[in-house]
């Protein structure tokens, strides 16, 4: 253990639920969920939200472009898919699941969540139905946590079963079209996990931990100094888990 | 047509079963879903949505279901659906028997509503048009039979505007007058107040949808 990453990331993650259920215990500091929220005043929007509800209700809302835009530029910043390491409660779950229950042992093409994205905005454009706010895991935990809904978390359960059983974090990787969303912005981000070639002795600790290999891999085998795919979900478990320091975080412009 | 594809470098068939085959499944199993799963929710009748709401189709789909909406309300009259509404998961919806909506003056849901699925342009609530209260059985509504009921008039928050008292001779009885609730289409907002104080078990008086669906005879 080099560092401690995971801390403060499980402490967003946790804060993020509480703040979910916050309003439960009178408090006025956060309102709503990860679809749209006010937070201390500011209005937050999911980009991904937005552009249903702009194509599919033909309603734009200027403040609500504004939110979305925020949101947006904070996620490039930091790297669009740290949303589902460090703020998405779905991904809280099917981790702490997959780390205490195991997981099945295939692993999906992480391009699917673009598949995935491409039908919801094809949905929501041909009949209206924002599939993703419809079925999304996301909204479904939010809305049990604040409003006591459990029935829906059966969708939840279904994922979970899928990935202890077949598939490792099939959802988070593969099919979420917020995933997919985020993998795309992340793909400038200027924050970016960094490789220094010649501390690594090439012990496979960070492969072991990160749950998208595909995209720490070829800077590992090719020697390339960054992480570019879009699919680093900035969780950092690969810099908390290696010996030699070899990895590190940092803003980057090439 | 008939001819053997020579095997140099990806074939037709590789690249389907590499590259295009999961995401087409995953494509079909989405298609299936949304077939069977995803009913419209105004299929199975009107859906009392919270002041403001823009037409049901577009409602939809400009609602994030974030439940800012709801967490605003003071009376907890909007609640999110469940999986029953099918495609109106998450969605706001008003049940008047169990809580009406008050109709704030200063419609707090509207305000919290990021999206415009609540249209921030209606301030005034005696503009608000979320549905519309018919008497749907003439028969059972004590005031119609003759007795002095007149509960829905008396909590209606549009009294004499929304609802009048008709006054006119009981024939029954001979010597009585009946003083029968009439709704004024073009003054109820729909709020449900009524339908929530009608006295009987099953209420007389209920919100329905602003347009008038046609029905054939095959209908009851």
């Amino acid at each position: 253990m080099t560092s401690r990453w995971w801390l403060p990331r499980r402490a967003a993650q946790l804060s993020t639920v509480a703040l979910i259920a916050s309003p439960l215990f009178g408090l006025s500091l956060f309102r709503g969920n990860l679809a749209a929220a006010d937070l201390l005043g500011i209005a937050l929007a999911d980009p991904l939200a937005f552009l249903q509800a702009l194509i599919g209700g033909r309603v734009l809302v200027l403040s609500y472009l504004g939110s979305a835009l925020l949101v947006t530029v904070c996620y490039f910043v930091l790297g669009g898919r740290s949303f589902c390491s460090w703020i998405c409660p779905v991904g809280l779950i099917t981790e702490m699941a997959g780390l205490r229950l195991g997981s099945g042992g295939k692993t999906m093409p992480l391009s699917a969540s673009r598949w995935s994205l491409g039908l919801v905005l094809v949905t929501v454009a041909l009949t209206g139905i924002p599939l993703f706010e419809v079925l999304s895991p996301i909204g479904i935990v939010s809305r049990a946590i604040a409003f006591a809904s459990l029935l829906p978390l059966l969708v939840l359960a279904a994922i979970l079963l899928v990935e202890l059983s077949l598939s490792r974090r099939v959802w988070c990787r593969s099919l979420c079209p917020l995933g997919g969303f985020y993998s795309l912005l992340a793909r400038f981000s200027p924050l970016r996990v960094g490789f220094i070639k010649e501390r690594c002795t090439h012990c496979g600790d960070c492969l072991q931990v990160c749950p998208v290999q595909e995209v720490l891999a070829p800077p590992l085998e090719q020697g390339v100094p960054q992480v570019t795919g879009g699919d680093c979900s900035r969780c950092l478990a690969c810099i908390d888990c290696c010996p030699a320091k070899a990895l590190k975080i940092g803003f980057s412009n090439k | 047509m008939g001819d053997e594809t020579p095997h140099t470098g990806m074939s037709r068939r590789q690249f389907l079963k590499g590259s295009a085959a999961t995401p087409l499944a995953l494509m079909l199993a989405g298609g299936g879903v949304v077939s069977v799963y995803l009913r419209p929710a105004d299929a199975r009748g009107f859906t009392l949505r919270p002041p403001g709401a823009i037409a049901e189709k577009r409602f939809l789909a400009a609602c994030v279901r974030c439940g800012k909406c709801a967490q605003a309300c003071p009376y907890q009259s909007i609640r999110m659906a469940g999986g029953e509404a099918g495609v109106g998961i998450g969605t706001p919806v008003i049940i008047p028997r169990e809580m009406p909506c008050y109709l704030c003056q200063d419609l707090p849901c509207v305000r919290a509503c990021p999206s415009g699925a609540l249209d921030k342009k209606l301030e005034d609530v005696e503009k608000v048009r979320m549905g519309t209260a018919v008497i749907i059985d003439r028969e059972s509504c004590l005031s119609i039979r003759g007795l002095r009921c007149e509960v829905c008039y008396r909590q209606c928050p549009l009294i004499d505007k929304a609802i009048t008292l008709e006054a006119r001779h009981n024939i029954r009885t001979g010597e009585h007058s009946i003083l029968e609730p009439v709704v004024h289409k073009e003054k109820c907002v729909g709020c449900g107040i009524c339908e929530k104080s009608c006295v009987l078990p099953k209420p007389v008086i209920v919100v329905q949808g602003l347009v008038e669906i046609q029905k054939d005879s095959y209908d009851f």
